[in-house]
């Protein structure tokens, strides 16, 4: 399962993008579940942010699902910050 | 909506938003807010105006609380100084409490403003959200701090004007209520540096000529080639790093960045509306936060703007604002110049913004 994140806005308004292959890694497992979980959650309001909040893409094996801090699901955030690493 | 919500674009969720619920009482907004987690509170501000803060004269000091947040996403958290308690051993929890003071004090002895929303709001900072989170944002209600991540930036409590720049956010929420996309979007981020930077200015007292017109300086962490997030004297030059990339900043139209990122560029474009700031605070002379800050006051808290307003629209209510306060003088001739430098045209008479009632009368909470 190939999963990518793309971070946009932010107070500094510097993009970050990162991916991953599930295949192969020892959490792959955990990330697929995660992804799963992601995917399966249908946020009712759409992904708004807040002013200099950062907006975030997850991209699931090219299907794409957009959150927004402060609003991420645990699943969301656990994942997210698995995949961009970097202070997500 | 279902999950997969990408094509529709958020502005266009905005005015969806805004045409459909014109007058959701407080209790449907209360009702919303609980059932959607805090999920629709930005949409809600957006289309209903802040929640009207209660009656009564403002005091002239501040009621400032800061929590910790543990390194959680929970808001906001466990509180761990209130106003007037003894300084905390955390020097990010003296950080946060001495911006928000920093921001407070501004704001009153040079625009005669109580608080955020000019009605003595109190002032609420989160700090340690997340880990090594590379982030502070204001969630409508109150700020929230990361600690950074120690790689590319420290912690965002340090710089004082990233912390007014934030508080600013709700000012222009309970005033202007700039929508939050393309150029009004930038115009909303611009005020916030704006106001960021004068904070900065009034708490160490310097005047045009001493203030760095830096925006986040001190907060990138050791080697990164950078000295701060944005320049308003040069936009474009505050880094140049292979983390980071280059300040991506343009500092007139002639590099207008047109894109789908980042709710339309607001942190890229605000450099324009920034730099105009800058020329006419320089031309001016002395300290920032007066005149050059009072125009820019006057125009975000005025009620000429629209919540859509263009570039274009805040340069020609910039210049009825000092029109209005100064006269015909050479305040307005500055004002004209500036804009023009960046490449922003005026309308003929540097009044095309509609004039009303205003939005907003000193310690008087706003009509939604």
């Amino acid at each position: 399962m190939r999963i990518e994140v793309s971070r946009s806005g932010g107070f500094a308004g510097i993009g970050r993008r990162a991916a991953l292959d599930t295949a192969g890694r020892a959490d792959g497992a955990r990330l697929e579940e995660l992804a799963r979980e992601v995917a399966a959650q249908a946020p009712r309001s759409g992904a708004h942010g807040v002013p200099d909040g950062f907006h975030y893409e997850i991209t699931i094996d090219g299907r794409t699902v957009e959150c927004a801090d402060p609003h991420l699901t645990p699943a969301q955030r656990e994942l997210v910050q698995a995949v961009l690493g970097e202070g997500a | 909506m279902g999950v997969f919500c990408t094509i529709v674009p958020p502005h266009v969720l905005d005015r969806l938003a805004r045409a459909q619920d014109p007058d959701l009482s407080t209790a449907a907004r209360r009702t919303l807010e609980h059932d959607a987690r805090e999920r629709t509170r930005r949409r809600l501000t957006t289309v209903l105006g802040p929640t009207v803060s209660a009656q009564g004269t403002a005091s002239d000091t501040p009621q400032r609380t800061v929590d910790d947040a543990k390194h959680h996403d929970t808001l906001p958290g466990r509180k761990v100084r209130g106003e007037g308690d003894k300084p905390s051993k955390d020097v990010t929890v003296n950080r946060a409490y001495d911006g928000l003071g920093a921001t407070f004090e501004t704001y009153l002895k040079a625009y005669g403003r109580h608080s955020i929303d000019g009605a003595g709001l109190p002032l609420i900072a989160s700090v340690h959200y997340l880990q090594g989170y590379n982030n502070a944002f204001w969630n409508g209600e109150q700020m929230v701090f990361g600690d950074g991540d120690g790689r590319i930036f420290l912690d965002f409590t340090i710089p004082v004007d990233v912390i007014g720049h934030e508080l600013t956010h709700g000012v222009t929420q309970y005033t202007a209520n700039l929508d939050y996309f393309g150029q009004s979007g930038a115009l909303n981020e611009s005020v916030s540096d704006v106001f960021g930077s004068l904070i900065k200015q009034y708490t160490l007292g310097q005047s045009t000529e001493q203030a760095d017109w830096l925006i986040g300086a001190g907060l990138l962490a050791p080697g990164v080639n950078g000295h701060a997030l944005r320049s308003m004297k040069e936009p474009g030059t505050a880094y140049d790093d292979p983390q980071l990339g280059k300040d991506p900043q343009p500092g007139t139209m002639a590099g207008y960045v047109s894109t789908s990122q980042d709710n339309g560029g607001v942190h890229v474009n605000s450099g324009i509306p920034n730099h105009a700031f800058y020329l006419l605070a320089t031309a001016l002379g002395g300290n920032a936060w007066e005149q050059a800050g009072q125009i820019w006051y006057d125009t975000l808290t005025g009620g000429s703007l629209a919540t859509g307003a263009q570039f274009a629209d805040f340069a020609a209510a910039t210049a009825a604002a000092a029109k209005a306060r100064y006269g015909e003088g050479e305040q307005l001739a500055a004002v004209l110049h500036a804009w023009g430098q960046v490449g922003v045209q005026v309308p003929a008479g540097g009044s095309a913004a509609p004039t009303g009632v205003p939005r907003q009368q000193p310690g008087q909470p706003q009509q939604a």
